[in-house]
């Protein structure tokens, strides 16, 4: 048997607050796995814990009762973050380094150097749309471009699993496709990804598995297909229809015993509106940035 | 680029893998090392460059400003006179911009990654904690070297100047005088000049730097502002320097027992004797720094900023981040 990505048992963290007797619970008993190869998303609103767990998984904070692993080694050991890499919430690099120069640096702490680490250096910057941006200082980046360096960041050593605090936070929706297209390539490689995230339409197109946690209990988790299918109803989406036909096909569902629900014209989603309405400024945001760089 | 950007499933990455697949090692880093030179090193690196890109060296300007000033106007007196206050001027600077140079830049190193919280992508990669503090106490000695190497290069360049200056003078003045006069004259200018103190002293100066750094790390681990670590290190500062004086009132006070003992070496160790590292009187008087002297000196140094960097190492371990 292989060992599961993530385990997490009985994991309970409380924080003291000064010069107050109780503590604040952020996370209570939760018990976890992430399998091998699977994307898993925590979801819960702000304040459910979330991040509190990602941090205890990663050794960055120390569990009050319970234990984490990674590939079955304990989190508390350094050698167990060897292959994951992490993505903080709205992270934060050094502002006097430039991008190459952070992916660099993050190498070198990985283990890397020298030719291999360079062409890495030059894959990812590519993959995250940032060689344009590589000889700037972070000081200057905005906040979609620091979120993309941080994926790079967290992908500098190939790793087998990859935890992302929030990863689409502070990004434009064509951004935040891209990282979904990302994630989805990850786990088509066989990627382990452990995802945390609030934005439930967003979670829902990429999660094999998604766990939601409430007040730092795990109330659901599961599935995603079998937690949000509803058994007994169906969707017809119909295009070029015209008015009999439908009035036909209503007839026909009201002889027999089922019920119609509901009855509406299809609309387009906010996002795909702004997508396609941004699209076309999208070469042009692009030869804005060259411009910049042009002037330099 | 636009295509770039969004044909994100690229063809770059090597063929796929099976989920858990061969241990736990990714397939671009090396295996993982219980220590490694090479994360201390990367972390070093980042921190000098973070600190000369925080434009410090800007300190070691003023220094050199305030040398050159100082040797301008003292053309009155005679030149044994002018040489010890060139020496005392240089000496007493350097040490005071080293110390405020250690202790400015050591108490934000740490704070400042956890406001930050750039420390969370740095320990969430293989990094050990105690291999992240040496890199980082690394880097700020790395720093306090060079500011020692440029301030002391500098003072040499104004005391040679100085000299050869006087040298000319004299040989003017003098020129009338016989061969073994004028030489005379020179050996007596050269020798006020330079004494082979100096540049143990400039060590010592840039050991009790190193000291104050480490203590430095120390107290901003537990501290909760930079002001409050910059506040607590003038504090220590200063009584330091006063130690040694209370410690022999204390002594002629009470009987040396036990229990005084113990009570003076804890002083010791949370006040570090700073008097002990003030060789520059003996340098300007021209009185020799016994081999001796210096090596009990750079031993206590060295000896203080290993214990003060492996109390931070202890205090960081509990750290909650
Ligand atoms: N260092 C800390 N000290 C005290 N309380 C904390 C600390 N970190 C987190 N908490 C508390 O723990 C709880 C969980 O916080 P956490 O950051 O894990 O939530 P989250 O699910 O990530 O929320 P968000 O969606 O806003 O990021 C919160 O009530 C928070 O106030
Ligand atoms: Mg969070």
């Amino acid at each position: 048997m292989t060992d599961p990505a993530v385990a997490v048992r009985g994991l309970t963290k409380l924080f003291p607050v000064p010069f107050h007797r109780q503590s604040v619970v952020a996370v209570r008993d939760l018990d976890l796995r992430v399998e091998p190869g699977e994307v898993y998303g925590l979801l819960g609103p702000n304040g459910s814990g979330k991040s509190t767990t990602l941090k205890i998984i990663l050794g960055l904070v120390s569990p009050t009762r319970g234990r984490t692993e990674i590939f079955g080694r304990d989190s508390r050991l350094v050698e167990s973050r060897e292959a994951v890499g992490f993505l903080p919430e709205n992270p934060y690099f050094y502002k006097y380094l430039t991008g190459e120069e952070t992916l660099r640096f993050f190498g070198r702490l990985c283990g890397l150097g020298g030719a291999p680490l360079k062409n890495r250096i030059n894959e990812l910057l590519t993959l995250v749309g940032l060689t344009k941006a590589r000889k700037r200082r972070l000081g200057t980046y905005s906040k979609g471009m620091l979120q993309r360096i941080g994926l790079a960041q967290a992908l500098i050593h190939d790793p087998k699993l990859v935890v992302l605090d929030e990863p689409t936070a502070g990004v434009d929706p064509a951004g935040s496709r891209e990282i979904r297209d990302l994630i989805l390539d990850l786990r088509r490689r066989g990627i382990t990804v452990l995802l945390s995230s609030h934005l439930l339409a967003q979670a829902q197109e990429i999660c094999d598995r998604v766990g939601i946690l409430a007040d730092g209990v795990l109330v659901r988790e599961g599935r995603l297909q079998e937690l949000i299918a509803i058994e007994n109803q169906t969707e017809l989406v119909i295009a070029d229809a015209s008015p009999p036909l439908v009035d036909e096909i209503e007839s026909l569902i009201n002889r027999s015993n089922a019920k119609l629900i509901e009855r509406r014209k299809s609309t387009t989603t906010l996002e795909r509106l702004f997508l396609e309405a941004t699209a076309k400024n999208d070469e042009a945001r692009m030869s804005n940035d060259e411009r910049i760089t042009k002037q330099k | 680029m636009t295509n770039d950007r969004n044909d994100l499933t690229l063809q770059r990455f090597p063929g796929r893998r099976s989920p858990g697949e061969g241990g736990n090692a990714s397939t671009l880093a090396k295996p993982y090392r219980a220590f490694s030179v090479g994360r201390i090193g990367a972390i070093t690196v980042n921190t000098l460059t973070e600190l000369t890109r925080l434009k410090v060296f800007y300190f070691l300007l003023v220094f050199a400003l305030l040398l050159i000033g100082s040797s301008m106007f003292m053309a009155q007196l005679t030149f044994q006179q002018e040489f010890q206050i060139l020496k005392d001027v240089s000496l007493g600077a350097m040490s005071i911009f080293t110390s405020l140079l250690a202790i400015v830049a050591t108490a934000r190193l740490i704070p400042q990654d956890i406001e930050d919280r750039t420390i969370y992508t740095i320990l969430a990669k293989p990094v050990p904690r105690l291999e992240y503090l040496l890199g980082k106490i690394a880097g700020v000695l790395l720093l306090l070297a060079i500011g020692t190497l440029v301030m002391g290069a500098v003072f040499f360049l104004v005391l040679y100047a100085r000299e050869q200056t006087l040298v000319h003078v004299t040989m003017r003045q003098m020129a009338a005088a016989p061969r073994e006069q004028i030489d005379e004259a020179l050996r007596a200018v050269r020798a006020s000049a330079f004494n082979s103190d100096i540049l143990p002293g400039i060590v010592i100066i840039y050991l009790k730097a190193c000291l104050l750094a480490a203590l430095t790390l120390f107290v901003s681990t537990f501290a909760t502002t930079n002001i409050f670590t910059i506040v607590v290190m003038a504090f220590i500062y200063f009584i330091g320097h006063l130690q040694a004086i209370a410690r022999e009132y204390w002594l002629q006070e009470h009987s040396s027992g036990w229990i005084s003992r113990v009570f003076l070496a804890v002083v010791a160790l949370i006040f570090p004797d700073l008097q002990a590292f003030n060789l520059v009187d003996d340098i300007v008087a021209g009185t020799a720094i016994s081999l001796g002297l210096f090596f009990k000196t750079a031993v206590l140094g060295v000896f203080y900023t290993t214990i003060y960097t492996l109390l931070a190492a202890f205090v960081f371990y509990g750290k909650e981040l």
